[in-house]
């Protein structure tokens, strides 16, 4: 595939140049002039809780999961160093790693289970997890210290020399600040971040996206844990004391009100987070016992006015200034085929209850064929595209494609054996472009999703711009070339459904599957999307249309496989099947089959 | 054998308690596919309302705990409204964050308001207790096992047979549907919260007495109460009980033989494991939809 050099990629705004200067610039003249060795430690403290909100902000804020176990992150961190450095008389060099490394290990551990919970499953059985941590080191009192916990946690020492307290531990501590905001910035910048806005808004929409959904939630678990670890371990250092107080629930609940009040996605909104709530209780002296009461007011103002934080409301209000990058010329993307294979379906059998929604159903398509289904309402047709992309386990039978077999896959695992679903109320995340969208899910069928990837810089700058380039030849190719910019939210269904073809077409499928795709189109649309369907299977690609619409199936598909009471009652060339008395009798009762 | 005995009512009378915590845990979820964080601080509102309350009326506690429970409803419809209504077509995470804020707002509006310091609230029926052979019966763990026993059968009762509850339970399966149907189903949402919110309350009461209550009680009581519903599965209000009970005589019986802190801890470490294994719960029909 040829392509003509894309044009550069979209600049940062001044507005984000502008506040990062001004803030850097404002705490580090406080910190050199104004601050007393008191307002330095606070400040200290801030820069450690910034690291546990930037850790936070992936499984919580990227990831959309509501973990309660941050906060045992960081107390585990803040022990692994108090623990080598008093007992050991370890130095920094060794500690500071491994108080990364235990979270880190710990979550990697407990991700196996915990992360397959959705929902409020997973908030409860993290916040299980962070008592049975609090409870183990009040305890574990000969190795913790108990309830008291432990004193004289040396300081910092770098290459020999120990740095003193005040601003040079400042420094240090805002430092690894900045290193973790470059590397949360470097890691979600690209469209790996986008990947983490789709797999927060649709389950559905993600896997359809092709998107490495269990990788993508086990990473932002991982790199949350560690960035806890992290902050602990500073915090040990900065206040010389470890206590049982570290583990407890407050400091979970002080974590997620600064990543709320800030922002729960923005490297800003981290910062002024933990600035802001770390600051607050000191200028809030005069409240009193009510600083924490205005503290929970606050939480809740924020998550129901400004869901997007702080730094949400100053990014809209410097947005103004971002310059449009504009759409890049399209890419012309050859669809090779190159995955299509014959798909074998075998005594497939479903059971919902008492009801025999599939009945040894058998089934063949070969790679350019389009094959329609069709049947009466409730006959299994859309129970049988779910089982053959793995959203429903079949309980008997067996389903092959190529030599591959799939039964006992996982959705994520079918889509990515080349198996492309469209649903019949189109699984579209609502805020993202139609462009970014396709191009997501190109870029996510060239593996180019993940951290690893958005490290390397492969998600991201012109690489994006190809992503986004091929994205667009295949929005033209459904007819959406005008509609790249639209937000996917408001796109009526005809148009959505035709979203979700440019999607399929963009992970390169062996197979698509189609519920319903003329519904909703007029007479000159169907007959469009007949010949792009027609193309389609032309390249090598086999499709199973499932359709009641007979005008428009009838020409379009090679083959049609009639499903009545989840059994298969006839097979065979649109023209016989027109004529086949079994279907007329079961599907049309008794009427002829249109022309 | 007699100790055994007196274990087990106490447990049964934890349970009891911690039963009508997680009925009110179930309602919530059901009608709004949400878990409310801020069950547990409810249940130590409704402590503190019965403390405050003693003090301004010297009557037995069974005299208190209506005025304890209108005013807990009360409580619950204004949480529904800070932190439900505004946020229902947003992900349930925002719930979460919002009823946690609410808790902390408890939390701190407690310890503003009475301070640190453990308080208790009066026995349901204060009396000597029975006496029987050489097993000593008190009547409070009699009196909770009784009004709890009470409530839950109530709340049974008003769930199946009542159009009131039928219309609570149709708006907890389908909400669309339901609002086709013409049930107000914001009322609904409402009603659950309130009388979710209750029902804390009455524990509240009736755990105030025995074990005291502080400001930070509630933390403890929402992994137990959702402990309960996970061992009983989340369709049914009397797997809930069950696990309510069993976890309260779990408690009661390894803390008394080995340690409190034992106790918990195989009880989170069984939340765990539950989860991993059978997360539609061990006496459970299938999971929610919406959870």
């Amino acid at each position: 595939m040829t392509l003509a050099a894309p044009p550069p990629s979209p600049r940062r705004s001044l507005g984000d140049d502008a506040f990062w200067a001004v803030l850097l610039l404002t705490l580090m003249l406080y910190a050199c002039t104004l601050a007393s060795p008191y307002e330095l430690r606070v400040l200290t403290l801030a820069g450690c809780q910034a690291l546990l909100v930037l850790g936070y902000q992936f499984i919580f804020g990227h990831a959309g999961a509501l973990s309660l176990a941050q906060g045992a992150f960081f107390g585990l961190g803040a022990y692994a160093t108090a623990i080598l450095g008093t007992r050991y008389h370890w130095g920094f060099a060794a500690t500071f790693p491994l108080s990364i490394l235990t979270p880190l290990a710990l979550s990697a551990v407990v991700a196996l289970p915990v992360l397959r919970l959705a929902s409020h499953y997973f908030a409860l059985a993290t916040l299980g997890l962070a008592q049975v941590a609090l409870l183990l080191v009040v305890n574990a009192g000969d190795w913790t210290g108990g309830a008291l916990g432990l004193t004289g946690v040396p300081g910092i020492a770098l290459l020999g020399a120990a740095v003193p307290r005040g601003l040079p531990l400042a420094a240090v501590v805002w430092a690894v600040v900045a290193a973790g905001a470059w590397l949360s910035w470097r890691l979600t910048h690209g469209l790996t971040g986008t990947a983490y806005v789709v797999l927060r808004s649709d389950a559905l929409a993600a896997s359809a996206t092709g998107l490495p959904q269990t990788r993508l939630r086990f990473c932002a678990f991982l790199l949350s844990a560690a960035y806890a670890g992290a902050a602990g371990a500073l915090q040990a250092h900065t206040l010389g004391v470890v206590s049982s107080e570290t583990l407890e629930f407050s400091v979970m609940v002080a974590c997620l009100a600064m990543t709320v009040i800030g922002g729960s996605t923005r490297i800003a909104g981290a910062l002024l987070g933990a600035l802001l709530l770390t600051y607050l209780p000191e200028w809030l002296r005069f409240l009193q016992g009510y600083a924490l009461l205005a503290y929970g007011v606050a939480l809740l103002a924020m998550i129901i006015l400004a869901p997007e934080g702080l730094a949400g409301i100053l990014g809209r209000a410097l947005a103004g200034r971002r310059r449009a990058a504009g759409l890049p010329p399209a890419a012309p993307v050859r669809l090779t085929g190159s995955r299509a294979a014959t798909l074998e379906v075998r005594g497939l059998t479903k059971r919902f209850g008492g009801v025999l929604a599939l009945d040894r159903v058998d089934l063949i398509i070969e790679p350019g064929e389009i094959l329609g289904l069709i049947g009466p309402n409730g006959s299994g047709k859309t129970t049988l595209a779910n089982v053959i992309s793995g959203l429903v386990t079949p309980d008997a039978g067996a389903m092959r494609l190529g030599s591959r077999g799939l039964r006992g896959l996982s959705a994520e695992k079918i889509a990515r054996a080349g198996i492309a679903r469209g649903f019949q109320t189109p699984a579209l995340p609502p805020s993202l472009s139609t462009l970014e969208l396709v191009a997501l899910a190109r870029a996510s069928a060239a593996g180019r999703i993940g951290f690893l990837a958005s490290l390397l810089g492969r998600d991201s700058g012109e690489r994006r711009r190809r992503f986004e380039a091929e994205a667009l030849d295949l929005l033209g190719r459904v007819g959406l070339a005008s509609e790249a910019e639209r937000p996917c939210a408001t796109l009526p269904p005809g148009l959505a459904g035709r979203v979700e073809l440019a999607r399929m077409l963009a992970l390169d499928p062996g197979l698509i599957i189609l519920d319903e795709p003329a519904a909703g189109l007029g007479e000159r649309e169907q007959a469009e999307l007949g010949a792009t369907l027609r193309e389609i299977a032309g390249r090598g690609i086999a499709l199973l249309v499932i359709e009641h619409n007979m005008p428009f199936l009838l020409p379009t598909a090679h083959r049609i496989v009639v499903l009545d009471q989840g059994r298969v009652i006839a097979k065979g060339k649109p023209a016989e099947i027109r004529r086949d008395p079994a279907v007329i009798a079961a599907y049309l009762g008794r009427e002829r089959l249109p022309a | 054998m007699l100790t055994i005995l007196q274990l087990a009512l106490n447990g049964l009378a934890l349970g009891a308690a911690y039963a009508l915590v997680a009925l009110g845990f179930v309602l919530v979820l059901n009608a709004t596919g949400a878990v409310n964080f801020a069950q547990g601080d409810l249940v130590m509102a409704g402590g503190y309302a019965a403390a405050a309350l003693a003090t301004a009326l010297p009557v037995p506690g069974l005299a208190l705990l209506p005025i304890v429970m209108g005013a807990m409803a009360l409580l619950g419809i204004a949480v529904s409204a800070l932190a439900y209504f505004p946020l229902m077509r947003r992900p349930a995470t925002a719930v979460f964050v919002s009823t946690i804020a609410i808790g902390l707002v408890l939390q701190n509006a407690a310890l503003s308001l009475f301070g640190p310091e453990p308080r208790t609230a009066p026995p349901i029926w204060d009396s000597e207790p029975i006496r029987w052979g050489g097993l000593t019966l008190s009547h409070q763990a009699l009196a909770v096992i009784a009004v709890a026993a009470l409530l839950v059968c109530g709340q049974g009762w008003l769930l199946a047979r009542t159009r009131l509850g039928r219309s609570l339970r149709a708006t907890a399966q389908d909400r669309e549907m339901a609002a086709a149907l013409g049930i107000p189903i914001h009322a609904m949402v409402a009603l659950s919260f309130a009388l979710a919110a209750a029902l804390a309350g009455a524990a509240g009461a009736l755990l105030a007495n025995q074990f005291f209550v502080t400001p930070t009680a509630g933390g403890a009581l929402i992994l137990k109460a959702y402990i309960a519903v996970v061992i009983g599965g989340w369709g049914s209000l009397a797997g809930a009980v069950m696990g309510a009970l069993l976890v309260g005589l779990f408690e009661t019986v390894v803390a008394a033989e080995v340690s409190y802190t034992a106790a918990s801890a195989l009880l989170y470490a069984a939340l765990l494991l539950i989860l991993l294994v059978r997360p539609q719960g061990l006496f459970g029909e299938a999971a929610g939809r919406r959870a």
